[in-house]
């Protein structure tokens, strides 16, 4: 089987995506740590489709069969996580609108009194 | 009028019942609505009463609502203040009973239950799916023994207010304030109080909710 288009449409997304990370890095909207962070999971990304060969290495060294079931399996750990943490931040905006709310409340309040 | 009783009467789009329900109770001691940033007339109906009406802009939820309102009440000198819901389900002549052991000195916060009552008529599908299971649960959680759970209507000390502080905007506060009630070692009791049941109690459904806003408020302290 051919892979050799989708290869080429995912390397030129990762790119893409890399320009944009590093642009948004260079205009200081990245911390340094965040912006090596998705570099190097895209750089994976792109192993990954270029040399499928080594994600059944590392499968195998975790006993699992296929590299792409252990790519997979990664993903939805990473899913998970990512929700997760995004669900904690929500939550804790949410709390923060709460606190903005309860204040102007009680503010507007006093000033109808005076 | 007696300032150092506040009945804190949270309020999201309840027009049609709010003037009644604060016409009720305002003979028993200061009336504060926080009017949850309703989209109806119900700030307006609600001031027309001549009680003071706090207000959310934006929908933050009863147990925000409660909050803004046990601030207000601090802060304005209230000694006692009883929750009591803007939909006509609590019964205002039950207030000098649920604030009697306060100001006995008995006990810091009073709950009123459902299931003291022996007469109490609620629908059974209701009492034996949710209401009994979710005390069930708290208790066992907390370690309390309560016979009723999230029925809104409570007297709270200020000495207890000082120690309680909601940060659960929805319907899970009320486990949230028994919560805080045992960890800050007030002295709390129940009173048998009656319901009357409209249609717009809460389902299995937001059972789940508040059981997944207790879990999830554990994660962000």
């Amino acid at each position: 089987m051919n892979y050799l288009p989708l290869q080429i449409i995912i390397g030129i997304f990762v790119l893409l995506v890399v320009f944009r990370l590093s642009k948004k890095f260079k205009e200081g909207g990245l911390k340094t740590s965040e912006f090596i962070g998705w570099l190097l999971i895209w750089i994976i990304a792109l192993v990954a489709f270029w040399l499928p060969q080594s994600t059944s290495y590392l499968a195998g060294l975790f006993g699992i069969g296929r590299g792409v079931d252990l790519a997979l399996y990664l993903a939805v750990l990473t899913l998970f996580y990512l929700i997760f943490r995004l669900y904690l931040k929500l939550d804790k905006q949410q709390k923060d609108l709460t606190k903005i709310v309860r204040h102007i409340s009680l503010k507007d309040e006093d000033n109808r009194d005076n | 009028m007696n300032n150092q009783l506040t009945i804190i009467i949270p309020c999201f789009n309840e027009q049609e019942t709010i003037a009644q329900v604060i016409n009720g109770v305002k003979d028993f001691g200061r009336v504060a609505v926080v009017d949850d940033g309703s989209t109806d007339q119900s700030f307006e109906r609600a001031q027309a009463t001549g009680v003071k009406v706090l207000r959310h802009l934006i929908n933050r939820g009863q147990g925000a609502a409660l909050e803004t309102g046990d601030r207000w009440a601090l802060e304005n000198g209230a000694e006692t203040v009883v929750h009591f819901d803007s939909d006509g389900q609590h019964q205002a002549e039950e207030i000098p009973k649920l604030i009697e052991p306060i100001i006995k000195g008995e006990a810091e916060i009073v709950f009123g239950s459902r299931f003291l009552n022996k007469n109490h008529k609620m629908p059974w599908l209701k009492k034996w799916l949710i209401l009994k299971p979710a005390v069930k649960f708290q208790n066992l959680l907390l370690g309390t023994n309560l016979s009723d759970t999230h029925n809104g209507f409570r007297a709270v000390s200020r000495r207890a207010l000082e120690k309680i502080k909601i940060t659960q905007d929805g319907m899970a506060h009320a486990s949230e304030i028994v919560e805080q009630a045992v960890k800050a070692n007030l002295k709390y009791v129940e009173v048998p109080v009656k319901i009357v049941y409209n249609d717009f109690g809460q389902g299995f459904g937001s059972g789940l909710k508040i059981l997944r806003d207790l879990i999830f408020g554990k994660f962000n302290k």
